[in-house]
């Protein structure tokens, strides 16, 4: 029921069934997976975070002593 | 800590053993036949003598793949069923007579029973009238099979395309495929697990070589990739799967470890 039929001329042209063509082209066998070359932020990723944090640790070491400084 | 390595092996074992099974054994274990669809089309209000039957009628089908539903539309003049698959008309205009071969017949019953006991697969040789090309084909079906290591396992039997007894299936064959009705030309169905049907081989297509792609397709270590996409259609059919047979195809293989293919 899922076999695509297109339309043709003669008997001689009509596709074959999925299943067929599958197992003739060892297709219905266990594939490796098929393995893809994929974009790789993480250092930009590393180097941002890690200055968000510096940032961060600075902004408020600063607050901090200015805070300290005023007291006494 | 001992119980977990355990457990670990336990499961492994059953998984590998998952991967091993054969294409045939794992959909007969496994798959559930795809449910076809009877309504009952009707005008007027359904009275309790119809609502007695379609009562016996879903005690009739509750191990059958098939589903009964109503439906009221204003312009059915005679109350009548249509048999639909996959959103699909396979059948209308269907009286009560008819309801009872619609999922049951003796051929079927004969398929069921060879793939309950342990064989690969059936293979079904609906002949198309004229003699010259049926016996041809058959010929070469019978050849290549009885050539083929898994000669012992796999039944071949052959289906009048005019038996009456059997129109009911002559019909749900031919619906595997959306033209196969067009095409007048023995066909072989392969008929495996809870009465699946291939694609068929037809006319020149029914080749030695076909036949044994058809039989490696039976044999293959089941793969996720049929298990995701099952080929073929299921056959309406009113029978128990529970408890088959042990594969046969299993001894062969133990027997002739070349046989063995990934």
């Amino acid at each position: 029921m899922k076999q695509d039929t297109i339309g043709y001329d003669s008997l001689e042209v009509r596709p074959l069934p999925k299943w067929l063509t599958d197992q003739r082209d060892g297709l219905n066998t266990w594939q490796p997976q098929k393995l893809e070359m994929k974009e790789d932020h993480s250092l930009q990723i590393s180097l941002i975070s890690t200055g968000i944090v510096i940032l961060i640790t600075v902004v408020i070491l600063t607050i901090y002593f200015l805070r300290k400084n005023k007291k006494v | 800590m001992k119980r977990i390595y355990f457990k670990i092996i336990i499961i492994g074992a059953l998984l590998s053993m998952a991967c091993t099974t054969k294409v045939s054994e794992w959909v007969l274990l496994n798959s559930v036949p795809d449910t076809y669809l009877l309504v009952y089309f009707h005008k007027n209000e359904i009275s309790e003598t119809i609502k007695k039957q379609h009562s016996e009628i879903e005690n009739q089908f509750q191990t059958a793949n098939i589903l009964l539903k109503t439906m009221q539309r204003d312009e059915v003049e005679k109350p009548y069923y249509a048999l639909y698959f996959n959103n699909r008309l396979i059948k209308e205009n269907i009286d009560e007579n008819q309801l009872e071969n619609l999922t049951f017949s003796p051929l079927r019953e004969t398929v069921a029973n060879e793939l309950m006991n342990g064989k690969l697969c059936v293979m079904l040789y609906l002949k198309c009238g004229i003699p010259e090309k049926d016996e041809k084909g058959l010929e070469v079906v019978k050849n290549s099979v009885a050539a083929s290591p898994y000669a012992d396992v796999i039944t071949v039997l052959e289906l009048d395309r005019k038996n009456m007894e059997e129109s009911q299936l002559v019909s749900l064959l031919l619906n595997v495929e959306d033209d196969l009705k067009e095409i007048n030309e023995p066909m072989l169905f392969g008929v495996f697990g809870k009465f699946r049907a291939l694609e068929p081989l037809l006319a020149k297509g029914i080749s030695q070589e076909n036949i044994n792609l058809m039989i490696g397709f039976f044999t293959a270590d089941c793969s996720c990739i049929i298990k995701d996409d099952l080929p073929g259609s299921s056959i309406l059919y009113n029978g128990v799967w529970e408890n088959p047979q042990t594969a046969l195809v299993n001894k062969i293989l133990d027997a002739n470890p070349n046989l063995e293919h990934h």
